[in-house]
């Protein structure tokens, strides 16, 4: 049975590999509904996407657009049920409570947000791809990650209120828990949280106008309400006085702080001369990353630029941009912050 | 009717509601004023950098739109293996330029050659670059193509 099938099996094993020559021609003539796109796709390059913008400068009218807008459309008629949050929080027992801030109705509600900025478009396009790709760790298959150890140190001694007590922190003054590095997954890719800009004032002791024009200039450049900090403690060296306002800072989240991050990187700090980059030593071990600005760096951003008289010269601050990640290293905080186009110089510090 | 004392979850999850506007230490036994959030005034602009690509910001200046001179796409901090943004000359003043219209001879106004066309120099010389007058351009023509295609700076 075996033998009479012997010649056909020799036929079919030497034919296995070829094919005929149809196969082989016809991908030539085939005609997929793609093959009209593809050479468009091919001709169209990042250099040809520049001819465009002149016309998008040229139209580029936010009132008439916003006007359009609203043409058609009536305001909603006013509703007879008006509701009226509490000015006064007045206690957690009084029967009339606040409306949580996610309400429309709340007195703290705030809008938003408006736009997706480009950064978080182009974060959500390639950076986090690219990060995960660059800092993911394959393990084999069965491998078992080895167990954490217990990090704090037990109180040692007899004394019978150590049962309760909370474990100890690591040995040594200013030593602090660092972070788990926890392996990569497509969850815990490190993105931007906040950015804090922070600008300390000395000499608002003296003239509190300087924390008037730090004040507004900061505002101005972030598009948030500043906050203004009191010094802590006396400090004889720098002339503080404790209860005295010094400093004003501005936390951006979300939308805010990616417009900065847009506008600082891509139009000022390449205006500033002689910039060398962010130096390398900078980061906090967790994932946090700031530099300064001189306040001649500082009057570079265009929204201080275009009214500069406004501002007495001589008050401009200086200020220091802290870049916060969820990164739990310094080097995937500088992975994220390079992407986005911060230039890094100096001994990197890991 | 009596109001029913609220469960301690309950309290919980309203204290946690409002905690960034009621955040105290110790027991507050005033009522707390809830402030209404401030928030600067922002226009829309669209910034125009120096490559021609533009995209929009909200911002609290208000010029619709933003040219600018200088910045990451001609930086060459930010593209340092190019050539093109290396060899730029730093003449923000233009005093450069005018030193040049000035005293500059045809080798120094490479851009004003055809304005420049009856100078001495070019009339003396006139005789001598007709010979290789053609050959000028295709030397020309392999130089000019590299910066032309290579690929654009990557965005971002």
């Amino acid at each position: 049975m075996a033998l009479r099938e012997l010649p056909y099996r020799t036929a079919t094993a030497l034919c296995r590999d070829a094919r005929p020559t149809v196969n082989a021609i016809q991908p030539l003539f085939r005609r997929n509904a793609s093959t009209d796109a593809a050479p468009e796709v091919e001709t169209t390059s990042f250099a040809d996407a520049a001819a465009k913008p002149d016309a998008v400068v040229k139209d580029f009218d936010p009132i008439a657009r916003s006007r359009a807008r609203r043409r058609g459309k009536k305001q909603l008629p006013p509703s007879r049920y008006q509701y009226r949050e509490p000015k006064y929080y007045r206690g957690p027992l009084h029967p009339h409570q606040p409306l949580p801030v996610s309400d429309p109705a709340s007195r703290r509600f705030q809008p938003g947000p408006f736009t997706l900025p480009r950064l978080d478009q182009t974060y959500q396009s390639t950076i986090a791809q690219d990060i995960l790709a660059m800092t993911y760790q394959h393990y084999p298959p069965g491998y078992r990650a080895p167990k954490v150890e217990q990090r704090l140190r037990e109180w040692q001694g007899d004394s019978p209120y150590y049962k309760g007590r909370p474990l100890r922190g690591p040995r040594g003054k200013g030593e602090v828990l660092r972070l788990l590095q926890e392996p990569r997954t497509f969850r815990n890719i490190p993105k931007i949280t906040k950015v804090v800009v922070h600008s300390m004032v000395p000499e608002a002791m003296q003239d509190s106008a300087n924390m008037h024009v730090a004040g507004m200039i900061l505002q101005a450049i972030t598009n948030v309400r500043v906050e203004s900090h009191k010094a802590r403690h006396n400090v004889v060296g720098w002339g503080l006085r404790e209860g005295r306002y010094v400093s004003v800072t501005a936390t951006l989240e979300r939308e805010d702080a990616s417009h900065f991050l847009e506008k600082l990187i891509d139009v000022v700090l390449p205006r500033i001369k002689e910039w060398k980059g962010v130096p390398g030593s900078s980061g906090d071990g967790h994932g946090n990353i700031s530099f300064g600005l001189t306040p001649d760096q500082l009057a570079l951003f265009p929204e201080i630029e275009v009214n500069y008289d406004a501002y007495p010269p001589k008050m401009i601050p200086g200020c220091h941009i802290t870049i916060i990640t969820d990164a739990t290293s310094n080097k995937d905080a500088r992975l994220l912050t390079q992407a986005i186009g911060l230039p890094f110089y100096g001994k990197l510090n890991d | 009717m009596a109001t029913p004392i609220p469960s301690p979850s309950a309290l919980r999850a309203l204290r946690a509601s409002i905690a960034p506007y009621t955040r105290h230490s110790q027991q507050v036994r005033h009522a707390t004023l809830l402030r209404r959030p401030k928030r600067p005034y922002t226009f829309t602009q669209l910034i125009q950098l120096s490559d021609g690509s533009a995209f929009t910001l909200r911002t609290t200046n208000p010029q619709p739109v933003l040219k600018s001179a200088k910045d990451i796409r001609n930086n060459p901090l930010w593209h340092p293996s190019s050539q093109k943004l290396l060899n730029v000359e730093e003449d923000e003043a233009g005093r450069l330029a005018a030193f040049r219209a000035k005293f500059g001879t045809v080798w120094d106004s490479e851009g004003e050659k055809g304005k420049k066309g009856d100078s001495l120099l070019d009339i003396i010389g006139g005789a001598a670059k007709q010979t290789d007058a053609p050959k000028a351009p295709s030397k020309a023509a392999p130089a000019a193509p590299p910066p032309a295609a290579k690929p654009a700076p990557k965005k971002k």
